[in-house]
């Protein structure tokens, strides 16, 4: 009974109405003589997924536009049933699939909180205890009076997040609500979502912000074709899924594939080259201090990036290059030799350039490698993006790109429990941190 | 049982949900709540004009408050069972977005309508008075049947509205096909004459027999027309038909439940 939500062998098909035509109407159906409303085709979203959310735990759904996601919560939730398999919830259970879904237009927001709340399941003197508070948390106390057609779309889902976050749910879903409101409204919700982390509520989050997950899961779930295609440390899925991701909007090409997950295949995935071809980079690697070449490194350690050239016309004017990338697009670093006032000598045959790093300090996540060799005005000899792509380690979620060398320090009476903070995991903690960590501190370390 | 039970949980979101809707609908007119008595006092007033002065020779008298009497529980029934055709799909937010007992719907169209048919009734008693000052009636106790007797309807009408709104999630041609019925019942149910003054074949007054309407509307204008007791028969027939109607509706909606979130 430790388990929040547990799916065994869940399946879900969607049924297709007959005839391409959506609804049967009963007149057809009276004519047929079939009022059976045989479906003639169907149509797998969820396919025997089984996983358990543990108590207390936050969890990431992750996967493509109709991959099942939706259709999973929906499943927890009980808005839909499942065609097979089982699924049991301990405790109340309360979802955001969609923010102020109840709110009837016509009339004030002030009733609609006490509709809204009836629906997620208060009772009336619950939510006038927690009127105050909701009003507080939506920042609309001054329209609070007019009917919701009134209101912005922002103030809508304000107030829908609002109500949502007070009915104080064990389980609380959240599909993909998050992204919505202003800057400060969505840090706010995300304020009040660790806060609910921190007292214990079990979260399920279906979203495309995977910087989310990263930060705020304890585990992720990527789900493709209905499929549960891995779960585990939310890190590692969401950089498994990026690479599968990425690779698939690129085509065709390669790359070497970082990670853990799949063994590493040769080079193909979603390179791409262009150039003269009049020097060419024929193998570009990245290694640690003593020349090994890597896959995945953990953050702060030395890296070098190791480029043979070989040259077909000798060149007098040659600038090499190389950029570091996040998985999602962010440039991390570049530079070229040029930029760095090395001026071009000669170019007469094959060689070796590195790029040494004594420490490369990056956040955990998938980054890729471009490396090019061009003329100074920008004419590609040979120009490799993606050529290499590696993934970062870190049992710490912290987030962004990089991670600059730094410890915390307390002083005064502030205590942590556990000295190094390098060996915990997990956002509880870091939630815990970050509200006992006001002004003074004491020593404790990260790295 | 299990959906007693449901809906005794959800009583609360049912009677809330009942109040938005009346609030909703006069938001923003000029006499608000106060439309709920001004219709039937206004239709009152639009019949007594026509059947006194375009009209003037009836064998029932005075007619306005027989045709009243009739009128305000087939108002009601018709009313909440077309309402109640698009009760799930004008709510599809709710069923597909939020964890919401579908059966809540219906129920509270069918709430929403007694209400108006309880701010009628209050209507029509005043009415009687006045034609009681008159002399042209006069008034007994059995009025007070009324409240039985709206709970018993209530009962039947909320039954339909189930089978009716799960059913329309699938079929979308039952609205037409309820509202063609609805007319043709209207006529069918004995509200504009009685029975016996009314000269047919055996088999048109088997039929009318025969509409579940029809023991609902003489037992009212029993009560509260003629200042008498429904017939036994009257009486045993309502009970089956509204226990019928229960029945069906949990059936059909049982059956359908699963599958709303879906075909909507």
């Amino acid at each position: 009974m430790d388990f929040a939500i547990a799916l065994t062998n869940v399946s879900k098909s969607y049924r297709l109405w007959g005839r391409g035509s959506q609804f049967a109407t009963l007149k057809s159906a009276l004519l047929k003589r079939d009022v059976k409303l045989a479906p003639e085709a169907s149509v797998e979203a969820v396919k025997n997924v089984s996983f358990a959310v543990d108590r207390g735990e936050a969890f990431g759904i992750i996967g493509r536009n109709g991959s099942g996601k939706s259709t999973l919560l929906k499943i927890i939730t009980g808005i839909l049933k499942p065609t097979g398999g089982t699924v049991a919830v301990n405790g109340r259970i309360a979802a955001l699939i969609e923010l102020g879904a109840g709110f009837h237009p016509e009339i004030t927001g002030r009733e609609n909180i006490v509709i809204n709340g009836i629906m997620l399941g208060l009772t009336r003197r619950e939510i006038d205890q927690r009127f105050d508070s909701i009003v507080e948390f939506s920042g609309i106390r001054d329209f609070i009076d007019q009917p919701v057609k009134t209101y912005s779309s922002g103030m809508y889902v304000r107030l829908g997040f609002a109500v949502a976050v007070h009915v104080d749910p064990d389980v609380l879903l959240i599909d993909e609500v998050l992204s919505v409101g202003d800057e400060e409204f969505s840090s706010k919700c995300v304020a009040k979502i660790q806060e609910l982390k921190y007292r214990g509520v079990t979260l399920v989050f279906v979203t495309h912000q995977l910087e989310q997950v990263r930060t705020l899961c304890d585990r992720a779930l990527w789900l493709d074709h209905g499929q549960v295609e891995a779960i585990g440390d939310p890190v590692r899925v969401v950089d498994h899924y990026l690479q599968e991701v990425s690779g698939t909007q690129v085509g065709t090409p390669a790359s070497p594939p970082a990670g853990p997950a799949p063994s590493p295949a040769p080079d193909a995935a979603e390179e791409e080259r262009f150039g003269s071809g009049e020097v060419v980079l024929s193998r570009v690697a990245i290694t640690d201090d003593k020349g090994r070449e890597l896959v995945a490194l953990g953050p702060g350690t030395p890296v070098t990036i190791e480029m043979d050239v070989a040259v077909r016309v000798p060149q007098d004017d040659f600038v090499f290059g190389v950029g570091i990338y996040h998985a999602d697009g962010t440039c991390v670093y570049g530079t070229n030799t040029d930029l760095e006032g090395l001026t071009p000598q000669r170019l007469e045959s094959n060689g070796r350039v590195r790029f040494v790093m004594p420490s490369l300090d990056l956040v955990a996540g998938t980054y890729r490698i471009d490396a090019a060799v061009h003329t100074r005005n920008g004419r590609a000899f040979d120009y490799r993006r993606g050529v290499i792509r590696f993934i970062v380690g870190a049992r710490v979620h912290d987030i962004g790109v990089y991670r600059p060398k730094h410890q915390w320090k307390v002083e005064g009476g502030i205590t942590f429990k556990q000295i190094d903070l390098t060996e915990r995991n997990v956002p509880n903690e870091i939630a815990e941190a970050m509200r006992a960590a006001e002004p003074k501190k004491k020593v404790k370390s990260k790295e | 049982m299990n959906e007693l039970k449901t809906l005794y949980r959800y009583r609360q979101l049912i009677a809330t949900l009942t109040a938005r809707d009346l609030k909703a609908r006069y938001r923003g007119s000029i006499l608000g709540y106060f439309w709920s008595l001004a219709n039937p006092l206004l239709l009152l007033t639009v019949y007594t004009i026509v059947f006194t002065v375009f009209f003037p020779a009836n064998a029932i008298q005075p007619y306005p408050l027989f045709l009243f009497a009739g009128i305000l529980p087939w108002t009601f029934f018709a009313a909440a069972t077309l309402e109640s055709t698009a009760a799930i799909s004008a709510n599809a937010g709710l069923i597909k977005k939020v964890m919401f007992p579908a059966e809540a719907l219906p129920l509270v169209v069918v709430l929403s309508h007694l209400v108006h048919f309880a701010l009628a009734v209050p209507v029509l008693v005043v009415a009687t008075i006045g034609f009681a000052w008159h002399g042209d009636v006069v008034m007994r106790p059995t009025m007070l049947l009324v409240i039985p007797l709206m709970v018993v309807q209530t009962l039947f009408v909320a039954g339909i509205a189930m089978t009716v709104s799960s059913a329309a999630v699938l079929f979308r041609d039952l609205r037409d096909i309820i509202t063609n019925l609805l007319t043709l019942g209207f006529f069918l149910t004995p509200i504009l004459y009685t029975i016996e003054n009314i000269h047919i074949s055996r088999w048109l007054r088997a039929l009318l027999r025969l509409n579940p309407m029809t023991p609902f509307v003489l037992s009212y204008q029993d009560v509260l027309f003629f200042g008498r007791l429904p017939g036994l028969a009257d009486t045993v027939l309502m009970l089956l038909y509204a226990l019928a109607s229960v029945a069906l509706g949990m059936m059909v909606f049982g059956r359908l439940r699963d599958t709303l979130a879906e075909a909507i």
